[in-house]
């Protein structure tokens, strides 16, 4: 998985230097409205606003950074997807709006092809994370002290994260109390606080775990952990889902082609960076940035929306 | 390794240290201390014009600044040291057009014209003026240092031995409490409440599908705070007012004050004679503003209650009583309502619940840059990696203690030269608070629909006031309503669906209890008593 995600950015590189004439035609009509689907100060907004950040000194864009928050990134979706389509109007949510969110709420009335895919920018590095305080080493001494009749509070900050938990329980014989709170960060400040004893996080644990305040029980991925690699995966745990996706920037449907290769160009380029802030950032909170960029990305959120239904089929039973 | 003394350094340099505006002899002058100098002499001015107030000025600007200043944390100290400059001044400022004109500028300031306009009639207009300041100042100082001691520990302390079901069982207590203390009747506060938190469910809520939105893609996004409240607050008023002006526009001009005799300075023996009233004042106005939701009105009159009670007893046969032109009246009053404002961020630090309009503002601002989100995390004192949102608290305790040190210097100057502002005719003022209002939240959000909202929130705080009914509870629902659900079904959750999670923890459950006996005490007053 990793050389397959170094060739992607090799090509990604690739791609930008041959089509870096055409995308140097394009700049922006005006300045970029920037729509966060998440609380400020997480992940994502930090992530977006470093970015915005960089490719504002470098390219001398102006960017409008908003939080449009609220329905795991469906409000942020709904505003984006009537916004101008000429670059002037992007979106940063994570992969999961375009798949599990938009299969469950079909009320909503949006599939991925009323987006124009730009460029993911970093996987997620999902752990099931518990403070040190809790003595906690494994996920066994979870599930133990869960048998042992201690009530476990596990955040989570999205209906399918909670889905998953509740499979996660379920295969090991466990209850858990499953509480949803607003983005990754809030899980991380309710374990630090108490108020939860063990959550998913999304990459923002990264310092916590190197500190050893907090501890990686096991990974929500399909593969372990950078940081973590001996947790086991949620496949090891008898779930048949998992929480891989990406952080992902959009724009409206019809974006036109040059507009497009030039934002994917210029947050490509930043993220992949590591001299950057922003790409300082990425590698330090998710290992390494991932870009699945132009129709590449567009084909995976269309699967990852067709794919939804089992999860959701399978969490109801 | 950050300690607490290296948090409170870094939130002074981020005031006098961050973006630099320009140099003087080189040595640099921050953006933020002259946000905080702008913001405080604006704040005098509007406080010294009559139909004018903080909230209204503190409301045009944020909009404004938020778009002169951008969305990142840079922002925070710059807006919010103005906002807080504001506030400040409006208060000094209030006392001018109530002693020279008998007008008062704030609601605040109704009972220092009580003693100060007599004081101004029998010529001692510049004294009165000096007394309000010195009061003023000192009472506002006073409540700053009780904030900045009072906040971090009760931060602590909420987080911890406060869970989830005690952490809501609390935010139903402010509403109610807030519901009870503001107006007159727990009846129209609750109304107000519950209208409140109406409006903060529309759109928003754990399901994908936005709830009470009827539908439309104007009301699926959830109503912003900008809005509703400036709709209800600021425009209301200005609906109210202008009503107000239509029916008296026969009512015959202001008075002119009375030429200055004798001296006008605070003699050290005034200032001896002051001291007494001005702090028992303090202390009641410190008391009563870190509760939320009861406002500076109460304090400036429990406060000259207090001060007209000792006075009475101590007074010699050739002073002035209080309400024939005490200077002890003034200043008890001043003290009074001035150190609320300082106590009234205390639960906003440290708990997040905004208890008046000002702080609902400080709010706003914070909810609209982003990355400081008051509540007790706020106050997580980390060793190992900087805290920021603790930095920028202490970057506020920086910019109200140099807001203070304005006031002190040049504060009463200024204000001395205000009493200009009290002739400026309320048919200009109010269609330029207006337009100001709604080109600010334009601004902001470039959408037309946000128009349409604040003008009917706008004819939803007219009604209110038309029926006597508070609109602040209403805001502070609105504010308090997203966070209420959240950490209800974050409990309920915890709790393993425990359906009496409220009820099942002794904190809690005393909290629930007080919650109702205090709209049941409430309701339970005879309207004679208000």
């Amino acid at each position: 998985m990793k050389v397959f995600r170094r060739i992607l950015v090799a090509a990604v590189a690739l791609t930008a230097s041959t089509g870096a004439t055409l995308a140097a035609d394009w700049t922006p009509p005006g300045p970029i409205k920037l729509m966060i689907a998440f609380r400020a100060g997480g992940g994502a907004d930090t992530q977006a606003r470093l970015i915005a950040e960089a490719l504002e000194a470098k390219l001398g864009w102006k960017f409008i950074p908003e939080q449009v928050t609220g329905k795991g990134g469906l409000n942020m979706a709904a505003a984006l997807k009537d916004a101008a389509n000429d670059g002037t109007a992007i979106g940063m949510t994570v992969t999961e709006t375009f798949g599990y969110n938009m299969a469950a709420a079909p009320k909503a009335g949006m599939k991925p092809a009323d987006f124009t895919g730009l460029t993911t920018t970093a996987g997620f590095q999902m752990g099931v994370v518990a403070p040190s305080s809790k003595g906690w080493t494994s996920f066994g001494d979870m599930v133990a002290a869960g048998k042992g009749g201690e009530q476990i509070r596990f955040g989570v900050m999205s209906p399918k994260l909670a889905d998953l938990a509740y499979l996660l329980g379920k295969a090991q014989g466990v209850s858990l109390n499953i509480v949803s709170v607003r983005g990754g960060k809030a899980v991380m400040d309710g374990v630090n606080a108490g108020d939860l004893d063990v959550g998913f996080m999304a990459g923002i644990q990264a310092k916590g775990v190197a500190a050893g305040d907090l501890v990686n029980l096991a990974s929500g991925l399909s593969e372990p952990l950078n940081q973590t690699p001996d947790a086991p995966t949620l496949a090891d745990l008898g779930v048949a889902f998992n929480a891989d996706g990406q952080f992902v920037f959009v724009g409206p449907a019809g974006m036109p082609e040059d507009a497009r290769t030039a934002l994917i160009d210029a947050i490509a380029g930043v993220v992949t960076d590591d001299t950057t802030k922003a790409g300082g950032y990425i590698k330090k909170a998710f290992g390494s940035a991932v870009v699945i960029s132009g129709s590449d990305l567009d084909a995976m959120l269309q699967t990852s929306y067709d794919a939804a239904g089992a999860l959701l089929k399978a969490a109801s039973e | 390794m950050m300690g607490t003394l290296d948090y409170i350094w870094l939130g002074v340099l981020a005031v006098f240290q961050g973006p630099e505006l320009f140099s003087i002899f080189g040595l640099p002058i921050s953006i933020t201390l002259l946000m905080i100098l702008c913001g405080f002499l604006l704040g005098i001015v509007v406080g010294a014009t009559p139909g004018l107030a903080g909230p209204v000025a503190m409301a045009i600007s944020l909009p404004i600044l938020i778009s002169v200043f951008g969305y990142t944390p840079d922002a925070l100290l710059p807006v919010m040291g103005f906002l807080i400059g504001i506030m400040k001044g409006a208060t000094i400022g209030g006392a001018v057009p109530a002693i020279l004109f008998n007008t008062p500028g704030t609601p605040d300031a109704y009972m220092t014209t009580l003693d100060g306009y007599p004081m101004a009639q029998k010529g001692h207009a510049k004294k009165a003026l000096r007394v309000a300041h010195f009061a003023s100042v000192s009472g506002d100082t006073f409540s700053d240092v009780v904030l900045v001691i009072c906040a971090p520990f009760l931060a602590l302390l909420v987080e911890q031995y406060l869970d989830l079901p005690e952490k809501t069982a609390l935010l139903i207590l402010s509403l109610s409490f807030i519901a009870a203390a503001v107006g007159g009747s727990a009846a129209k506060g609750l109304i107000s409440t519950g209208l409140g938190l109406l409006v903060a469910f529309i759109g928003t809520g754990a399901d994908f599908y936005p709830r009470l939105s009827m539908g439309t893609e104007a009301l699926s996004q959830g109503i912003t705070l900008g809005p509703a409240i400036l709709g209800v607050l600021i425009i209301g008023a200005v609906f109210h007012e202008l009503a107000g002006q239509w029916r008296h526009r026969d009512v015959a001009s202001r008075p002119v004050p009375q030429i200055e005799i004798g001296s006008d300075r605070l003699s050290l023996g005034d200032i001896r004679k002051l001291m007494p009233y001005i702090g028992r004042s303090a202390i009641v106005g410190t008391m009563v503003g870190a509760l939320p939701g009861i406002g500076s009105t109460l304090a400036a009159t429990i406060g000259y209650t207090m001060g007209q009670r000792r006075h009475e007893k101590r007074a010699k046969l050739d002073e002035p009583a209080f309400g024939e032109g005490a200077m002890e009246g003034i200043a008890a009053t001043e003290a009074a309502n001035s150190s609320v404002s300082g106590a009234n961020l205390i639960p906003v630090l440290s708990l997040g619940i905004p208890g008046n309009t000002a702080a609902v503002f400080l709010i706003l601002a914070a909810d609209s840059i982003g990355g400081f989100n008051p509540g007790p995390s706020v106050f997580k004192f980390t060793t190992d990696a900087v805290n920021p949102e603790l930095v920028i608290a202490f970057g506020l305790f920086t910019a109200m203690f140099v807001a203070n040190f304005l006031n002190w210097t040049i504060g009463g100057l200024f204000m001395r030269s205000m009493g200009v502002m009290a002739r400026v005719p309320k048919q200009l003022l109010l269609p330029v608070v207006l337009l100001l209002t709604l080109t600010a939240i334009y601004v902001q959000e470039t959408r037309l629909e946000v128009i349409w909202f604040t003008l009917a929130f706008g004819l939803l705080g007219y009604g209110m006031r038309l029926l006597a009914i508070s609109p602040l509870p209403f805001v502070i629902a609105f504010i308090l309503g997203g966070k209420l659900e959240a950490t209800a079904r974050q409990a309920f959750d915890a709790t393993g669906s425990d359906p009496f999670f409220l009820l099942n923890n002794p904190i809690a459950a005393a909290f629930m209890v007080l919650s109702v006996a205090i709209i049941f005490l409430a309701s339970r007053k005879k309207p004679e008593s208000k």
